[in-house]
């Protein structure tokens, strides 16, 4: 039984890298602008990005946070504002540079809001401070007009989008950064200290950590994720407007993933990313009714299942087991 | 720098819109303060009740302060059912977060109904007694307006009392003291909860109608309602009723003054903005204990 439990837990070791490889490859064998199926995995890949991104904070950290939105919108903005300097310039499509800067002004907003956010709130009143610094930050760029050009926004050059293949590995590679670093974390110091924090702060503070410095941490490197996320979403949308990129829906959808998969786990943002993925993407063919199919879905699936997928696995394991 | 009067209107205004966030707030309170639910979709509730007013009176030719019976009743058994099909296990759980959710899905869920259904077109009750107005001190009050704020107030009183004086109001206070010590004292949960969110939800149908007559709405409208309460709620004090008042009544004078002053666009970051402070420096609220 040991043996067998043993070998077992090699294989599913494997199973990430061949799924990722496999993944990876597929751009060779199907054709990704005509087929709705790599569509699907682009818009579950932005999900598990953005998913892990909250998990972080709030699945990690136990801090609500309501900013998602804005951090997209960040990264967005940023990415379309370096390039619209020079609209004609090549060198700015799919520049890792210009993701990296997307990332770090969401870290930055992060760093600057979260610090005094987390300093004086818990609980709910840190999720609604977050989303009134969020709502801030959005009237700043709808009356910004010189800058950001306000509620119409900004137009990127369409012509540089030929083909969705180098959105897609962008990413998948963002998804793997993301997972990857949730993995990690998991099993460093941090992920501990942060699980600590979230069980009890007050413990956790009396065993010497400083409780304000890693919830910040985990605030910021979440935004850091979800920045880099809309910095590559930009590249797809390239019209960048408050009511594309700041839309309520970018704050629900992360919180939705994981959630759904189950929040404070690795992998459970990935799983629900691609369920809410599948459900965004798909139902969107039949048309008009879907969001209330999808508002249906959550419904049944918290009602049922509070604990998300990962946890609804883990008890069938066990039911099994036993 | 302004006339008086017309500061004086800007501030009847104020209060006036303000209403309809308070009224909001306090149906929030109610299901806040009992069952720990952040019920986001009261804002589309409002919206469906609203529309339930703005049919009666369409094709029924119910006056809308008649169809306040149906809207109430309509409410209150939105929140009972809401209570039993959907929160009776997630209110039970420490985290919130579930239950936020599914209120997520509800808004999803009705606004697409009421979009596809009645199509996304903003409506407006106009009655015959609509532009009947009366100055007082060089203010102008529409009827209708003045019907509104008589029913808010009375509404607020009128909840005031029940949740003092009456065995089932002190239960459902005890429940939002303490849930726990409740149960040891005889008082089921399950049969306090499902009353209060009734009883908010039934709160969210004066707002309709105050919506209905005064303003105009649309089936998206109700997020944006639903935000503005629930800072009402946090402005004011969580679990109190007088506070979710104020701070709507508060919320509704920065919007209106601000519109004024610096224009549309800028008021709501001035309302967040404004929030913000208040929470940074007295996160029980203004009323708040």
């Amino acid at each position: 039984m040991a043996v067998w439990g043993f070998t077992r837990k090699r294989t599913l070791q494997f199973l990430p890298f061949g799924l990722m490889g496999f993944l990876a490859v597929l751009p060779f064998f199907v054709d990704v602008d005509a087929s709705f199926f790599a569509y699907y995995l682009f818009l579950s890949f932005c999900f598990v990005t953005l998913g892990q991104g909250w998990n972080i904070v709030g699945g990690y950290a136990g801090q609500i946070s309501l900013a998602s939105h804005a951090f997209f919108a960040l990264g967005a903005y940023t990415t379309a504002l370096i390039w619209t300097l020079d609209p004609a310039n090549k060198f700015f499509y799919f520049n890792p540079l210009l993701i990296l800067a997307g990332g770090l002004s969401a870290a930055v907003f992060a760093f600057l809001v979260g610090t005094p956010l987390l300093y004086r709130l818990k609980g709910d009143f840190f999720a609604f401070g977050s989303f009134a610094a969020s709502e801030v930050l959005r009237t700043i760029i709808l009356r910004w007009m010189g800058f950001t050009g306000g509620a119409h926004g900004l137009s990127l050059p369409a012509d540089f989008f030929t083909t969705l293949r180098p959105h897609y590995w962008a990413m998948l590679l963002l998804a793997c950064l993301s997972t990857g670093y949730v993995l990690f974390m998991e099993r460093s110091r941090m992920g501990l200290i942060l699980k600590a924090i979230s069980e009890d702060e007050v413990a956790a503070a009396t065993r010497g950590i400083n409780v304000l410095l890693y919830k910040v941490l985990a605030f910021v490197v979440g935004g850091f994720f979800i920045g880099m996320c809309g910095s590559v979403f930009t590249y797809y949308l390239l019209m960048i407007n408050p009511q594309s990129v700041m839309n309520l829906n970018w704050m629900f959808l992360p919180i939705l993933v994981s959630i759904l998969g189950g929040k404070g786990t690795a992998w459970g943002p990935v799983i629900g990313a691609f369920v809410i993925g599948g459900v965004y993407g798909y139902l969107e063919l039949i048309g008009g009714i879907h969001p209330m199919i999808s508002g249906a879905l959550i419904i049944v699936l918290m009602k049922y299942m509070p604990q998300g997928l990962v946890g609804l696995m883990a008890h069938m394991a066990r039911v099994k087991g036993a | 720098m302004y006339a008086i009067s017309s500061w004086g209107q800007l501030l009847t205004d104020g209060i006036l819109y303000g209403l309809v966030y308070a009224l909001t707030a306090i149906g929030l309170s109610l299901i806040f303060g009992t069952m720990r639910i952040v019920f986001i979709a009261q804002g589309t509730i409002v919206v469906f009740l609203a529309y339930i007013s703005y049919w009666s009176y369409r094709l029924l030719g119910i006056d809308p302060y008649l169809s306040l019976v149906i809207v109430l009743l309509v409410g209150f058994s939105l929140g009972y059912f809401f209570y039993r099909t959907m929160f009776k296990q997630a209110s039970i759980l420490s985290d919130r977060i579930s239950s936020l959710l599914i209120a997520v899905g509800i808004m999803f869920f009705m606004e697409n109904l009421m979009t596809n259904l009645w199509t996304p077109d903003p409506r407006a009750i106009v009655t015959k007694y609509a532009f009947f107005s009366l100055k007082l001190f060089g203010i102008s009050l529409t009827l209708t307006r003045v019907i509104s704020l008589v029913l808010g107030v009375l509404c607020v009183v009128g909840l005031t009392v029940f949740l003092k004086k009456t065995y089932l109001g002190i239960a459902i206070r005890a429940a939002a003291e303490n849930p726990e010590i409740c149960r040891l004292m005889g008082i089921n949960p399950h049969k306090v909860n499902p009353l209060s969110f009734g009883i908010g939800l039934a709160l969210a149908g004066v707002a309709a109608l105050n919506i209905a007559v005064n303003y105009s709405f649309d089936p998206v409208y109700g997020i944006d309602i639903a935000v503005k309460a629930l800072i009402a709620l946090t402005l004011g004090g969580l679990n109190t009723i007088i506070g979710a008042l104020i701070g709507g009544i508060m919320l509704g004078l920065i919007e209106t003054i601000s519109t004024y002053l610096v224009g549309a666009g800028w008021s709501q970051g001035i309302l967040f903005g404004v929030f913000l402070l208040v929470l940074m420096f007295r996160p029980q609220g203004l009323f708040g204990r």
